[in-house]
């Protein structure tokens, strides 16, 4: 009688499930939640309410719990959830349905012999949606809202591990904005914050899903493209180079136009780090900068090769490249009174 | 080290504990099969009686017995029976298990590779220190609830946490197996720890298993 009652009463749900995964009991948490009487679904198949549970991954923990007496987890870190219930949580979460940390276990009969297995499952969709938000704050930048230096840094890193065990390539775009003092300095520090945010919006809505935009520091922000050759990396870099170029930044009543400059690298065989495929690109970033901006230039050869300035002009280099080794789309640049001011 | 631990463990329940184990183990490679589709071959395990304080000098001798860069399972499991499971396993093999185990299950896609590893482990640790402490349990009959598993990895401070949860003025008996799994061709060791105070029990119904013989 007792039993009965907190099994009704506890805020969590608990269902139990025969060796065939029949339902034998449905607690009144499932029922709210599911919507599904406790009369409709038991002795029925779980599958038949549920049928995305079929899987071989909840099989074989099922086949675990009731051949070994295991205790199985299913965490909403992965899994998110076991039973797609809508969220009954009022903190605006971005989740479609309700998130659970969920745990299977046997039961046995009086000769100790497992007949069934429990499952219960926890609303965890608050907790979830706090550690969404602390997740959202370590890895992304305040400003723009693309991720941050650091991110991006480890994400190179764990990109480089991989492709150092499988065949394929990758390419990383750095990219500054021009002349961006200016606009601070012209238009003040909210034009300059607006032109950011909306640098890295129209960045983002252009480029694909998988690739990893960052804001690396200042104005300046860098894109690494999975699985892709350094032919493809200098199509976008000159695609998203035409489109900052054509658009307006509206900053009230003001219309701002900038240009970016950007270097592009790959991986290649004998890039002995992502530290230094990163340095190439930010090399080849240099030298657009040296050519006179706008434009966007790559760095193939992964060896350092050199590449004499000329001699009035001190090396922006920190380590130099080869002149047949850079190639530039060059583009209709900025005025020259423009060129000539210090960023 | 032996002898100073004949009070605590005679020869004779180690043979007894020793023979529990090739059945309980024998049991768990064939259902095993059944449970995960891949044939386990677990070894014949070896026991040993050691100070708490020895077994992290003991394990990190028996985990680079054959590679250097290991990923360890962990699992604590309660009930008369009392201790922890550990597994240990070569780097690569989250990775050569999720071959083997991929399913799509929800949200791998867009979970980082480090992830799915850690995951994938995490299963496959749960579901064999599962099955050997639960047939073991069996033939002793009792049984244990599991805490979650939890991977750790053998460099950083994940590794010298772990080690010190370990305490020193206790001791323990280990029991030791090599695995090996067939398909995917990895093979690791799995240790299971019996805490001091389940010892005591421990002794009881190896005696009483052996008298349902007589």
């Amino acid at each position: 009688m007792i039993f009965s009652q907190i099994f009704d009463m506890v805020n969590i749900g608990i269902v139990i499930l025969d060796k065939d995964l029949k339902v034998c009991k449905w607690n009144r948490w499932m029922e709210i939640h599911s919507k599904i009487p406790r009369e409709k679904i038991v002795g029925k198949s779980v599958f038949t309410f549920f049928p995305d549970l079929n899987t071989p991954h909840f099989l074989r923990n099922f086949k675990s719990v009731v051949t070994f007496g295991n205790f199985a987890f299913f965490s909403q870190k992965l899994h998110q959830y076991l039973f797609p219930f809508e969220t009954t949580e009022a903190l605006g979460t971005s989740f479609r349905y309700m998130r659970q940390s969920c745990a299977m276990g046997p039961l046995r009969d009086e000769k100790n012999v497992i007949q069934y297995a429990y499952i219960t499952v926890q609303d965890v969709t608050q907790l979830a949606a706090y550690q969404q938000k602390l997740k959202d704050l370590s890895i992304r930048d305040p400003l723009t809202k693309v991720y941050n230096r650091g991110y991006f840094e480890k994400r190179l890193e764990e990109e480089f591990d991989r492709y150092k065990r499988y065949p394929g390539t990758f390419s990383i775009i750095m990219q500054d904005i021009d002349f961006f003092k200016n606009v601070n300095d012209t238009y003040g520090h909210q034009a300059g914050d607006y032109v950011l945010k909306t640098f890295a919006s129209i960045i983002v809505s252009n480029i694909r899903k998988v690739d990893i935009f960052a804001r690396y520091g200042g104005e300046e922000f860098c894109c690494l493209l999975p699985e892709t050759e350094i032919e493809a990396a200098m199509n976008v870099a000159e695609f998203l180079r035409a489109r900052i170029e054509s658009n307006i930044f509206q900053f009230r009543d003001t219309p701002i136009r900038i240009t970016m400059s950007q270097g592009v690298a790959e991986l290649q065989e004998g890039t002995v780090s992502a530290k230094s495929l990163l340095q190439k690109a930010d090399n080849a970033l240099y030298e657009a900068k040296r050519c006179g901006r706008n434009q966007v230039i790559r760095i193939d050869s992964s060896s350092q090769l050199s590449i004499d300035p000329p001699e009035d002009t001190p090396s922006p280099l920190p380590q130099q490249v080869n002149a047949e080794d850079i190639q530039a789309i060059c583009h209709e640049t900025l005025p020259t009174a423009q060129r000539d001011k210090s960023e | 080290m032996g002898d100073e631990h004949e009070y605590i463990f005679s020869d004779e329940e180690k043979d007894i504990l020793q023979e529990i184990m090739n059945i309980a183990f024998g049991s768990a490679s064939a259902d095993l099969g059944d449970v995960i589709d891949i044939y386990v071959e677990l070894s014949t395990p070896d026991i040993q009686v050691l100070d708490v304080g020895d077994i992290p000098s003991y394990l990190i001798e028996r985990m680079h017995f054959r590679q250097k860069e290991t990923s360890i399972v962990a699992q604590n499991f309660w009930g008369d029976f009392k201790g922890s499971g550990i597994l240990v396993l070569p780097n690569k093999a989250g990775r050569n298990l999720i071959t083997v185990l991929d399913d799509d299950q929800a949200g791998l896609d867009t979970e980082p590779i480090a992830g799915q590893e850690r995951e994938v482990l995490m299963e496959v640790g749960n579901i064999l220190i599962g099955a050997c402490v639960g047939k073991v349990c069996e033939l002793l009959e009792t049984f244990v609830t599991y805490t979650p598993p939890r991977v750790i990895h053998d460099s950083g401070n994940e590794y010298d946490s772990f080690v010190k949860s370990f305490d020193p003025s206790q001791a323990a008996i280990i029991m030791e197996t090599v695995f090996k799994f067939q398909k995917v061709d990895i093979n690791g060791l799995l240790f299971i720890f019996t805490n001091q105070e389940a010892i005591e029990w421990l002794r009881k119904a190896l005696h009483n298993f052996m008298e349902s013989y007589e």
